[in-house]
């Protein structure tokens, strides 16, 4: 019972954004307080948005710098997890504990030279520059790490008897045993580029590069809040990432299972 | 053999050259900036120990070093407290319940920091906000929440136990169900309540996941930046002022890079600490 309380209270805080984002002006200062909108099709608060900002522009960014830090970091860090998993070389433990050991850096640690070489290389206000702390994480290196160490040896020595390349091997036998993570991989990179707001705060600054988190922000201020405007912007920014992270959460959990079956 | 060794480092070589790239030279280069004081025009003078004395000898460091302390103090001990009181009361449940309430847990976790403080910012407000609606209708006087000398930072490490919450009860979910029904029934057979269980048995076992989740929660709560940023700015007077948003301004606003370099560097000093105290005392055996 308690149990179920606290989850309905957990949740309550996004119905009711969800429900002042469809309350006017006057609705929402109503004493006493209203729960429920007066016209439930009440999408003025919505439109305002999309007019106020380039809040599809927005959207857009942040869509595209997802993708493309889902896909460099499946890339790299599935490349990084084969050589660490199955390769002896020299070096090898060096190198894995310390990219291992940048878990241990703070980002707001490196960020200051991280800015100057940027404006450096002319990259402020650009999406290679936004990208650039974000290509890959330490977390994907280690995942796909974890996941090849369990791919049987006999499976890679099998296909090198039959002449298959090393890179033969990384494709067909090595990807297509390790699914699972690579979908966890993309899932959680693309949330936490989509999430992310500290460095596009430090690198952006013209609105057509804005993401969707500085463009949330867009809509307070110390002093004067339009909440109706500020919950639809939120409903606006947290919809895409809630529909896949409920739709995909079976692909994590399946992964969990999975690797929890091969011990 | 030797083909297979340059295969091997191959594989890895972007990896290697990305966090060179990203992390270890900049760390370097924060390390080495924390001794230059950065002049207008782009010069830059030694200074010696002359930034670490100037940040350190700082009362506005020191405040934001306090307030940093007194948000860890509020939010972990209550997040990992109510993640094992939940993720215990799901572990009773029949598997789709649990899945039910353990999946409504973790939805706050997919939100981006900047719209849960924002989310949580009307929820507080003063005059029209939900909380204290609730409280003037059980006859409490109304609060001021986020606009509160006293209230900001409770009110901040609400938000952050919200977020977290979920991500710790899973921890300790999966810990939970791993735990042998036989360790149960032995206990059982000796005569052991059911409060007994959970103190000589249950929690014992647990132990490895309550280190780990704590220092999880220290860093995470340590970090506190977005949920800053959108709501309070540091104020009332200062008094939400935390270490990395007193960085971000020292840097980005103020521009004085050599004094920002020092934070960078006490910042990673203390999660350095951190981190090493966790793998003392949760020691992983990484097998490569």
């Amino acid at each position: 019972m308690l149990v179920a309380a606290g989850a309905l209270t957990v949740v309550f805080p996004f119905v009711w954004i969800a429900l002042t984002s469809l309350k006017t002006p006057p609705e929402i200062q109503r004493v006493p307080l209203q729960l429920l909108p007066d016209h439930w099709s009440n999408l003025e608060n919505y439109r305002e948005v999309f007019r106020r900002a380039p809040f599809s522009r927005f959207l857009l960014n942040s869509a595209l710098l997802a993708t493309v830090s889902a896909a460099s970091s499946l890339v790299v860090s599935a490349l990084a997890g084969y050589g660490f998993a199955k390769f002896r070389f020299p070096g090898h433990t060096v190198f894995f504990f310390a990219i291992i050991g940048i878990l241990m850096v703070p980002f707001q640690s490196v960020v200051v030279p991280l800015y100057l070489w940027v404006s450096r290389l002319g990259l402020l206000d650009t999406y290679l520059g936004i990208l650039a702390p974000d290509l890959v994480s330490v977390f994907g290196v280690f995942l796909m790490r974890q996941a090849i160490e369990v791919v049987p040896d006999d499976y890679i020595a099998a296909a090198r008897i039959d002449g298959c390349g090393e890179w033969g091997i990384f494709w067909r036998v090595v990807l297509p045993a390790v699914t699972p993570a690579l979908a966890t991989l993309a899932i959680i990179k693309f949330m936490w580029t989509w999430n992310e707001f500290f460095w596009p705060l430090v690198v952006v600054n013209s609105p057509s590069m804005k993401t969707v988190t500085m463009g949330l922000i867009g809509f307070t201020n110390m002093y004067f809040i339009e909440y109706n405007l500020v919950t639809a912007a939120a409903v606006v920014s947290v919809l895409p990432i809630l529909l896949i992270f409920v739709i995909l959460q079976k692909w994590v959990v399946q992964a969990a299972v999975m690797t929890g079956l091969k011990g | 053999m030797d083909r297979q060794r340059r295969a091997g480092f191959l594989f890895v070589l972007p990896a290697v050259a990305y966090f060179t790239c990203v992390y270890f030279v900049p760390l370097v280069e924060s390390l080495i900036g924390s001794f230059y004081r950065t002049l207008p025009g782009g010069a830059s003078r030694f200074m010696g120990f002359g930034l670490y004395e100037r940040v350190f000898t700082d009362p506005v460091f020191w405040n934001s070093v306090r307030n940093t302390i007194k948000l860890l103090a509020l939010s972990v001990p209550s997040t990992v407290a109510l993640a094992l009181a939940v993720a215990l009361g799901l572990d009773r449940l029949t598997l789709r319940w649990r899945s039910l309430w353990a999946a409504m847990y973790f939805v706050p976790f997919a939100v981006s920091l900047v719209a849960a403080a924002l989310i949580w910012q009307w929820l507080y407000d003063p005059v029209h906000g939900v909380l204290n609606h609730a409280l003037v209708l059980v006859g409490l006087p109304p609060q001021k929440w986020l606009q509160s000398l006293n209230q900001v930072l409770p009110s901040l490490a609400a938000v952050n136990v919200w977020v977290r919450l979920g991500f710790d009860t899973m921890i300790f979910l999966a810990a939970l169900q791993a735990i042998p029904g036989e360790y149960y029934e032995a206990a059982a057979i000796d005569g052991a309540s059911a409060s007994q269980q959970l103190w000589r048995v249950t929690l014992p076992l647990l132990n490895p996941q309550v280190v780990m989740v704590c220092i999880l929660e220290l860093i995470f709560n340590f970090k506190i930046f977005d949920q800053i940023y959108a709501t309070t700015q540091g104020g009332p007077a200062g008094a939400s002022q935390t270490i990395i948003p007193l960085l971000y301004d020292t840097a980005f606003k103020y521009f004085r890079l050599g004094e920002a370099s020092v934070m960078a560097v006490f910042v990673f000093v203390v999660l350095l600490a951190v981190t090493l105290l966790q793998w003392r005392i949760f020691r992983r055996p990484v097998d490569y």
